[in-house]
Parts: structure tokens; sequence; C-alpha cells
């Protein structure tokens, strides 16, 4: 098969990591290979957090050439962009979390968040096929602002693009995820399915 | 769920990180004892042994420092023990005084070292690129490409190590030790040495001291038995093609790079090409094989031009004509990784392969344009905003402009406060250097304040303080001590009284270090309350003498860690109170802070908020309180 390429963008914090992990884990359990490539520098004082997964075929490198991605999940509106107009592939799906992180430029006044719209267009100029939702509003709704990146996996996964089953993501969520808070993810991943399809 | 790398499941393939894979390496060598201390981009190395040592029964530890760490391994080797030593590259740095004796005098049982090196500089303040140690020190070198060869080669690295007797540095760059790929699971072994001090081997009594102590003669035979294995090893990989007149070098990580390129290009059965996980000793009758059978050759490798000079010399008798492209001749640039981009550019260049450069430079110059940096901050209710805000007021009040005192800084969170808005930290070098600086400074005349973190304090600020008092330099120093060794990931200090495997002993303090060490202004406060602390840090300032103000509260992340599974009560803005003066943003700058344009008031997001009260005292109307209140 060719190598399935997903880029995931967002701050530190944001669990992130946890999800790249979760999809590379689903592809290991189809039996396919599977690279991450995570690049967070001193990311846990709210810096810029992506990551590079790729499934199946034989590269050797982590990183995903650029204009390469197939599926860009972005966690946070500006880094999504920051990432996917570098990595994603023309007319590839972005999943974008509408819910701003601001940056200490814009805490502390030294800046504005940028417009959306104008972040966007930017993006627009890859893709077409842009998909945006709160998606840290459904993981209030679900119980916990945490699951965000969980409501991301299930949107995800619902796009049906992913080279592997459903029942295979089910599971990896059931044996990697803590049982005391697995309750709470698993809500989180269906109401980020349903959404899926009112994007 | 037990982690991966303790599975006893050989056969098994598990999605492992970089240096995770170094950690289960070190496992089935068969190691009994490893010694590390944390820093970015080695800390997942350490973090894993910590899990599971117990479990396994080998001990773990994370030493004060790089250096204590070495010999504690290296009593471990003396005792025909398996040990690895893992730390960041400029931790090398520290350990080097032990370093070098131990490869003159040698190892007993396999000891790597390893040294993750950070081109780029992601998480450094130097991309020093660590090989150079191999000829410095006569370390042997093994340089890995992805997590499975990580494995393999730390194995290897124990064994060779053992067989030659000399440590191994295995040296990883930043983007192996974080990438994650499945990785096969071996067996773990188990050698059950008994631990017997080789008396023969390094004891003056015993073996005699001279004998034990001219050895350069020894090393350097070691060093060259070392260059006939990595001539054979099949770690490294040689592929030629008839009538190629360009070959590659591939070295260590930077493999990837070229591999891959040379897919994508379509020439991979066109060009020579070699990968050296072996830099140092660089085995030099096959890296001949391929610079005999070429006109050119591009060596690619992280970060400094190693290979490219080396083969330079190599090639003075093997192929003076040869022409050699890399970092040092600017095919590639002098500084920073390589990347996908650059690789596969050169090599279409330099074989007329057709490549068509995939980046967007009109998109990303107007996303350039648009977009902020996102600066790295403190996090919301980080205690040091709140110590750097005091200490701020109380240097205005004492000293009359902020600009009358050099900050010194240091390495870790505390850090941060050269950033917006605080702004408050002038320089900052090496782990512990903040004390050093500012007693040279200070005998002079010229006023500073040492601002350091505590795990930074025990690293290596211990020394510098009693030089401080010793020779009469009356500097002002500032712990901010939040209990943490925060900025790699929370691993414990002598403070915590806590082992890094989970066993309770007593804390050392560090107000009984300064006592003890002859400071006689010594200060603890609670980093939340602000006038408190402010009031002690005007009478460091004002006190004739070494003075230390020790500003103490629980890094804000383990603390809302401890609170779960409740949450913490988070603080809300009475926006009739609220003037609107933004002070709690551009003086104060806590990321829970927002600014409502609608409004023209300030608000807080409750989902980050960890209610440590300190913008409420900031606040000049007095219009933040807590949401119960």
């Amino acid at each position: 098969m060719d190598t399935f390429k997903i880029v995931v963008a967002g701050v530190g914090g944001q669990g992130t990591l946890l999800a790249s992990r979760l999809l590379a884990d689903a592809a290991i359990s189809s039996g396919m290979h599977v690279k991450i490539g995570e690049t967070y520098g001193m990311a846990q004082r709210g810096g810029p957090v992506m990551g590079h997964i790729q499934i199946g075929g034989e590269t050797n490198n982590p990183q995903i050439r650029k204009g390469e991605a197939d599926v860009l999940i972005g966690f946070e509106p500006a880094e999504a962009v920051r990432r996917g107009v570098t990595y994603l592939k023309k007319g590839g799906l972005a999943l974008i979390n509408t819910r701003k992180t601001d940056p200490v430029e814009v805490v502390s006044g030294m800046r504005l968040y940028p417009e959306l719209d104008e972040l966007f267009g930017l993006l627009r100029m890859v893709t077409d096929d842009i998909r945006l939702f709160d998606a840290t509003g459904i993981a209030e709704e679900a119980g916990d602002p945490i699951t965000t990146n969980i409501v991301m996996l299930g949107s995800i996964v619902e796009s049906g693009l992913l080279p592997y089953s459903e029942e295979t993501i089910v599971e990896t969520l059931k044996t990697g995820l803590k049982p005391q808070f697995l309750e709470l993810n698993m809500r989180a991943y269906e109401l980020g399915k349903k959404a899926y399809h009112s994007l | 769920m037990s982690h991966p790398v303790a599975l006893d499941e050989p056969g098994k393939r598990v999605v492992l990180m970089g240096n995770e894979a170094i950690a289960r390496g070190a496992i089935e060598g068969g190691i009994t004892l490893a010694a590390s201390y944390p820093g970015t981009p080695s800390s997942e190395i350490g973090n894993t042994l910590a899990r599971v040592a117990k479990k396994l029964g080998f001990h773990f530890e994370w030493s004060a420092n790089e250096k204590v760490a070495l010999e504690v391994a290296y009593g471990a080797s003396m005792l025909n023990q398996r040990t690895i030593c893992p730390m960041k590259h400029v931790g090398v740095n520290v350990a080097l005084d032990i370093l070098n004796p131990i490869t003159l005098r040698g190892v007993k049982g396999g000891l790597v070292v390893v040294s993750t090196d950070d081109p780029s500089q992601h998480s450094s303040r130097t991309e020093q690129d660590n090989r150079w140690l191999g000829p410095h020190n006569d370390v042997p070198i093994i340089e890995p490409s992805n997590p499975q060869e990580a494995k393999e080669m730390t194995i290897f690295g124990l064994e060779l190590s053992e067989q030659v007797k000399l440590p191994v540095l295995l040296r990883t760059v930043t983007r192996l030790s974080h990438m994650r790929s499945d990785v096969e699971l071996g067996e773990i072994r188990d050698l059950g040495r008994k631990p017997e001090f080789a008396w023969d081997e390094f004891s003056y009594r015993v073996a005699g001291f001279e004998k034990l102590f001219r050895r350069h003669p020894e090393r350097h035979g070691k060093i060259d038995a070392v260059q006939e294995v990595f001539e054979k090893t099949s770690f490294n990989e040689l592929k030629l093609v008839n009538d190629s007149k360009f070959g590659i070098i591939g070295v260590g990580f930077a493999i990837t790079y070229v591999k891959d390129a040379l897919e994508s290009l379509g020439v991979e059965d066109k060009i020579s090409y070699m990968k050296l996980s072996t830099p140092h000793p660089m085995p030099a009758k096959l890296v001949t094989k391929l610079i005999e059978s070429v006109d050119t050759v591009l060596i690619a490798e992280e970060v400094d031009p190693f290979i490219e000079l080396m083969v330079t010399a190599l090639s003075k008798t093997v192929n003076p004509d040869l022409v050699i492209l890399g970092r040092k001749d600017l095919s590639f640039p002098r500084e920073g990784e390589l990347s996908q981009e650059l690789v596969e550019a050169k090599i279409a260049e330099l074989t007329g392969a057709h490549y068509d450069d995939p980046s967007r430079t009109e998109i990303e110059a107007a996303k350039d344009d648009l977009m902020f940096d996102r600066m790295l901050t403190m996090c919301a209710g980080c205690p040091h905003r709140s110590s750097i805000y005091a200490l701020k007021k109380a240097v205005k009040t004492v000293k009359g402009d902020l600009m009358n005192v050099v900050v010194n800084g240091d390495i870790g969170c505390m850090g941060l406060a050269h950033a917006p808005p605080m702004e408050f930290e002038d320089t900052y070098f090496a782990m512990g250097s903040s004390i050093g600086v500012s007693q040279g400074m200070q005998q002079l005349g010229v006023d500073t304040i040492a601002w350091i973190g505590d795990g930074t304090f025990f690293h290596a600020g211990i020394p510098s303080l009693q030089n401080a008092v010793h020779n009469g330099a009356k500097i002002k120093i500032v712990v901010a001590d939040n209990a943490a060794v925060a900025m790699t990931g929370f691993q414990t200090n002598p403070q915590m009284g806590i082992t890094a495997t989970g066993d309770k002993v007593e804390p050392i303090m560090i107000e009984d270090i300064a006592r003890a060490s002859g400071v006689k202004f010594v200060k603890v406060v609670d980093a939340y309350n602000m006038k408190e602390a402010e009031e002690a840090f005007k009478e460091m300032l004002e006190f004739d003498g070494v003075a230390m103000v020790i500003s103490r509260r629980d890094c804000a992340m383990v603390a809302v860690r401890q609170m779960r599974p409740n949450k913490p009560v988070s603080y809300v803005i009475d926006e009739d109170v609220c003037s609107g003066c933004k002070l709690c943003l551009s003086g104060y700058g806590c990321p829970a802070l927002m600014w409502n344009d609608e409004t023209m008031k300030a608000s807080i997001d409750t989902t980050l908020c960890m209610g440590c009260d300190s913008c409420a005292q900031v606040c000049p109307t007095k219009a933040i309180h807590r949401s119960d209140a």
C-alpha cells in the first residue's frame, strides 16, 4: 500500500501526542508499519507541537515531505494553518478545532490573534476540504475539555479515510487509555464521530 | 498497564520512541544499574528506565548531575556489571572530567554513555556535535538511524564495550530520540553476574600504580581494535553500483534522508552509497572501497563536517582527486538539521535527476506575515511568574531602577524570566552558572541577582555558592523553588524526599545547605504570597553579605495533578470593578487571562486558571476573586 500520511498540529498540553500514539498503535494492531515524527521542543511551556504519522509504506525518515500529508488534524486554528500550508497535499482533508489558544504575544497585548478568515484563506489556497468545529466545546459536553483529542480522533475515524477499521481504533482506545477515564473518553469519541456528519 | 519496554515477549512488535528503544536495548543487554540526569531530548530514556527498574530488578537513579551519573555507572562497570548512562549532549560536557579517565583506565562490565544531540537547537542552547569527543578521548562512537537500530546498537555497544574494555558513546539526534516506530522486541538477558570488584584491573594495591597510570598506548591499541570491529559490523552498509562515479555517505540518522531521496528521485540503482553507523573510529577500509570507486562523494551528516574531514584526510592517500561535498564545502548548510528537501535537491542537482521543489514559497511568506511565533511562556499559575513580579517590585524600590542590577538567570523553566511580559533576566548560560558569573561581576562592584531553580541549584549551584561566600562576594541569590525538575518532565532531585524509583528518603533542604555554607541571610517564602516575597527580596537586596531567598511553591502542573480527580477553584473577574487597565495582561501575563474586546474588560479562562490567587494580588482595583467567593 501507499504510505498514509497524517499531520497533527496543536499546542503543548492539548494531548496531540497521545492522539498520534493511538493512531499509530491502531496501525500496528492492523499489521502495518508505522512511523511518528514529533516536533515539540519545550512545548510543555505553551509552544507549538507537531506530529507526523506515516502508516504503511517503507519510508525511512519520520518527517513527512512538504505537500504530501493526506490529512491534517488541527487542534488549534493558527497551529493548523501554520502546518497545513506547508505539509497538506492539494485537496487533502483539514479537520480543525476552532477553539483558539492565545499565545503570550496575544495575552500580553503585543499583537492580535490573526482573523480566522484570513488564516483559513491561506489554507484554502491548498485545499477546499476544510472542516471546522468546536471540538473543545464538544469535549466539554462529554465531560472534560481534556478529551478534545479524543473528539478529534472520533471525527477523523468517521471520515473513513484511515487505512484501518473502526474496530481496531476502538480496541486501541480500550487498551491504551486509563480504565478510570475510559467511559469519559468513549463518550467524547462518540460525540466526535457524530459531529463529523454535520461538518 | 505495564510499559512495553518491560514485556518479556521476544518477537512482539510494539511502538517505541527512539529513547524508549534505547532503554529497551539496555534491558535486553542485561544492565543491572543505570544512572542519568534529565535533559531534552534524552529524558525519556531515564523516565522509561525509572518506571520499570523495580519490576525488572535493576537500580536506576536520577543522579545529582551528569558527572555523578557517569561515576555511579563506572562504579558498577568495575564490578563487572553492564550499565547505561544517558544524558543530553551538553550534559556530556559536565561528565567529560570522568569520561576521559574511564577511557584511559578501561571498563570491565559494558558501559554505554548515551549522548542525545540536538541539531537545530529544538530545546538546547547549542547544537554541539559530540562525535568530536571520539578523537578527543579515544571513545568509540555509534550512531543508529531508527528505533529498532537504536535498540540493537545499545546491545551492540554494551557487548563491544566489554570486548575492547572501553566505554562506548551511543549518539542520537533529536529526530531519532523523539521518533516512534514499530520495534521488534528481543530477549531480556539476565547475565547473573556477581558484583565483584576487578582488583587485578583497577586496584592500585593489587595491580600496581605504575601499571594503571600511563595508559595511552593501551588506549590506542583498543581504539584500533574497535576500528577492525567497525570494518565488519553489519550496522554499516555499502552498496556499490558499477560505473557510478558519484557516491553518497549517510551517517547515522542522516541515512534516512539519503535513502528516501534516492527512492523518491528514482536513482536508487544508479548511485553508490554507504550507510555509516560507526563514525569513530571511521572504518577506513570500508570507506576506501567507496571513495576509490567514485570521482565525487556527498556526505550527509548531523551536524558538523566530522566524517567529511575524516574522508578528506583518507582521500589524500587513496583518491587525491576526489571531490568531497558536504557541510564544510557548503553543499549543505554549515549548521542546523538536514531535511528531506535539502538532501533531495542536492542529489538531484548532482545527478541531473528531476526534482520538483514542494515548497509553497508564496503562501509560506504570507503565513509568516500573518502569524505569531507562539513564544514560550510560563504556565498558568506558575509560581515563578509571581516570584519575578514580586522581585521586580522589590528591585524597583531598593535600587530605584530595574536596570541597576544585572539578573543572571539559569537553566530551567525559571529561565523563561527573559520572555515578555516579565522581561527580567539578562543572561543564562549553563547549569548553575548564574551564581558564578554573578560573583565575578559583584567582585568588581556591579550589583547582580543570581536567579536559579531548585533542580539547577543541586546540579551545579553548590560549589559556586560556597565560592561566593568564601570570597566575600555579597551576591544576592533567588532560588525559584517549585519542588520539581519541571522543564524536563518532573524528575526527582535531592530536596524532594523521594528517589527516581519512588522510595521515600530524607530530603536535603536548600536552606540547610545555604546556612551550612555560611550564608547569613536565608529566607524561605511562599511564591504565591507576593507581599511576603517582595518584603523578603527587599531585605535580601539591602543585606550586607551573601543573601538568599528561596521562593517556594509546587509547580502548577504538579499541583493540578495532585488535586485530581478534583479540579482547582478558578478565579473570576468582576466586570463591574475591572477598570480595563490591562495590568494583569501586559504586566503579569498569565496565559489564563484574556481580553474581551467588546466589554473592554479582562476575563479569565476557567479551564486554564488553577486558582493561585496571584493575579488577584496584582489587580489594582481588586476586581479578581475566587469563583466560589
